[in-house]
This record gives C-alpha cells, structure tokens and sequence, in this order.
C-alpha cells in the first residue's frame, strides 16, 4: 500500500470515520511506529481544535464546575479541607465524641494515603508513558535505519548532500534516496526548532516544491526522517529544508536552512 | 496557536487544584459548544463536559505536549466522549442546523462528509450509503476537506 493511501486513512481515522479491516490495518501501521501518519494525526487534530475555536464560545452552566471542584476535593488531599469544625462533636456526650473523633482520625488517615496513593498512580502512569514512548521511539527509529539499509543495497538508489544555509552554515544532512520508494534524510548540526515550530523538507523538481513532512532534531542537533516516495516517481532535482509551524505547511514560508546543490 | 497552557496540565498533575480552575475556565467555552452540537441536549452536554474535565484532571500526569495542544487534546477528548453518549443513547442521525465557523469556507461536498463524521459520528460505511457515493469519494473528500480545514485556520488564526 503507497503511503498516498495512508494519508487518506489518516485523514478518515483523524475524523473517527475510518471502520471495518481499513481501521484495523491502520491502527497496526500506527502502532508499527510512522512519523509521517502521526504528523498527519496531529495536524488534524490541531485542525479540528482550531475549527471548535472558531465558533462563537458558550459558557457552560456554573454547577458543572462547581460540582468539579466538589469531586476533585474529595479525592485529593487539601491543605485545610480537613480543619472545619465539627459542631456536633461538642454537643454530644464524652463517649459519642470519642467514637466521632475516631471516625474523623480515620476519615482523615484514609484521605491522607487516598491521596498520596493517587499521587502515585499519578506518578507510575507517567513512568509507564514514558516507557512507552521510549519503546516506541526505539521501533521507528530502528525501523528508519532498516529502511535506510535496504535501500543502500539498491544500486538505483542516490546519495544526496545538504548544506547549511543562511545562520546555521556548519549545519550538514545527507539524503539517502530512491526514485520509486523515496528515502531517508539525515541531519546534523540543526539548532532545536523554536516552541511552535519544526524543520519541514521539500522535494522540488519540475515544478512548486512537494512538502515531504516535518521533523525535530534533537537535543544534539541531529535529526532523521523518512521522505514519501514523489507522487508518479518523478525526478527530485533539490532537497531543501525550511523552518516552519509545527503541523507543517503546504507551501514553504520560512527560511530555508539546509538545501541540496 | 494562542493556546499554550501545557504549563497548567503539568500543574493539574501535581494535584494543582488552582490550575484546574484555570484550565477550566480557559477550555469549557471552547469544548461546551462542541459537546453541544454533538449531543443536542443542555444537560447532557453538561454531563459529557463533566466527565471529560474529570478524566482531564485525572490523566494530567499522561499529557505529552509532543503530541499536541492542551486544546487539541480537550477538544479530542470532548468529541470522543460526546460521540459515545449519543451512540449509547442512539439519539444519533438527525442533523441540525450548521454553526458559524471555519467549516463555512469549505466546498459544500466536503463540509457535508466531515459534518456527518465528526458531528453526527457516522463512519465511512454508513456516509457513502446515505449519500449514495463510493466509498473512495468519501474518503477523499475528507481528506481534501482536512487540508483546506488546516489551510483556512493557519491563514486565519
């Protein structure tokens, strides 16, 4: 299946549309780790968050977040929630008092390690994510370089330098590329993208450059990403990478910081 | 994006009762409307927005600004919840009137296929038998409606 075919899945699932065999297929392609669905994924739900922004806002009625704050204190530890006097406890006799005081000691034990217990669910689901996301980084990454591999053996297969341009002149990428099943770039040097922004690469041959995904390098300034395969297999005469908003853009509006000769 | 506020999740998550508040107030006018739409009902609506503010609080700790804005992922959220009320209720089907926003400037065709799917919360199968259309036009529509989607709300945020 040619990665056009995913992008029109992605854009089906994005919307929660995609059934039958065509979501189950995805969802595997999904979880075999692709940098190029997810990126489509993300910029549709940015989309979609930008469309809910872009009617006229309505402000829900008061008891929804007052009820909120009800259920959210009573699950978690407050700092004074616990010291509002208890009226009752003097009116009534010495024994009734010792029993209310037990029960408010245990009221109070029990809130005390509900809460430091939810505070470490907390923190254990966050270890799980992040253990997670490490797994998953591992497999693409690993996937990248099995991909890049294959296509090294292939004699049709290009090796294409990039060079820094305009403020990052040390900035290097090299493009390891196949006409037919598209390649893999590989940067260095590249300052982290700004909040908000990421390096988009360009393929650009007869006519308007082609945008082929964006990417972030990493805190060593080095990045890869995976190029789709050029629509018919036509030529890519120019590589070019330019700094543009995060979820990518259609035509290139930022400075171009890495481009091929 | 004039969002940021991933600081406010990082907060909710370190049990921040403050941040919630302000979470709140900055996402619920935003994610209301949406629910609203979806489900058609004032008070379920509310319901839904409850929950979905619950599981935020609750889930703050799992937030991952890689993968998105605070925004994107209420409004995910919102709309995942919204669609399982109205499919556990089967109350879905009948589409109301359309609400002024970025959906106005695409063509009819693929406004009318996103509508159905994210609205009313049909799946492909089921647009391309009421409209009589391939299933494959379908598909494309929504992806083509996607694109001018994003092309709209970059040019106009």
């Amino acid at each position: 299946m040619s990665h056009e075919s995913f992008d029109t899945l992605a854009a089906t699932y994005a919307l929660g549309a995609l059934d039958g065999d065509e979501r189950a297929e995805f969802e595997r392609h999904l979880a075999g780790g692709c940098a190029v669905c997810e990126a489509t994924l993300r910029g549709a739900a940015e989309a979609l968050a930008a469309l809910a922004r872009s009617g006229p806002p309505m402000l829900p009625p008061p008891e929804v977040k007052d009820e909120l704050s009800r259920r959210i204190a009573a699950t978690t530890p407050g700092r004074r929630a616990e010291a509002r006097p208890r009226p009752l406890v003097w009116a009534v006799g010495t024994l009734a008092a010792m029993i209310a005081g037990a029960a408010f000691t245990g009221a109070f034990v029990a809130a005390r390690y509900e809460g430091r217990l939810g505070q470490m669910a907390r923190e254990a689901a966050s270890l799980r994510t992040r253990v997670e996301r490490d797994a998953a980084a591992l497999r693409e990454q690993i996937a990248v370089y099995r991909n890049a591999v294959d296509l090294l053996r292939d004699p049709e297969t290009q090796i294409v330098a990039l060079h820094g341009l305009g403020p990052n002149p040390a900035a290097t990428g090299r493009v390891i590329w196949h006409p037919v099943n598209g390649g893999h770039a590989f940067v260095a040097n590249l300052p982290a993208a700004p909040p908000g922004k990421a390096y988009e690469l360009w393929t650009i041959g007869e006519a308007a450059p082609q945008p082929a995904g964006v990417f972030q390098v990493d805190g060593s300034g080095r990045g890869t990403h995976r190029i789709p395969a050029v629509e018919g297999g036509k030529p890519v005469k120019v590589f070019a990478v330019t700094l543009e908003p995060e979820a990518g853009v259609p035509v290139p509006t930022g400075p171009m910081v890495l481009a091929s000769k | 994006m004039a969002t940021g506020g991933s600081d406010l999740i990082m907060q909710m998550a370190t049990g921040d009762r403050q941040a919630f508040a302000l979470f709140y107030d900055r996402h619920a006018p935003v994610v209301f409307p949406l629910i609203l739409r979806i489900v058609r009902e004032r008070a379920d609506a509310s319901e839904v927005l409850q929950e979905v503010f619950w599981e935020a609080w609750r889930d703050a700790g799992r937030y991952d600004s890689a993968r998105g804005s605070p925004e994107a992922w209420m409004v995910t959220r919102a709309r995942t919840r919204a669609i399982d009320r109205v499919r556990a209720t089967r109350r879905r089907g009948e589409n109301r009137g359309t609400i002024p926003g970025a959906l106005d400037r695409l063509p009819e065709s693929q406004r009318e296929v996103i509508e159905l799917a994210y609205y009313v919360g049909f799946t492909q199968t089921e647009i391309a038998d009421r409209l009589k259309q391939p299933l494959g036009t379908v598909k494309t529509r929504m992806r083509l409606g996607l694109e001018r989607l994003r092309d709209v709300v970059t040019t106009h945020s």
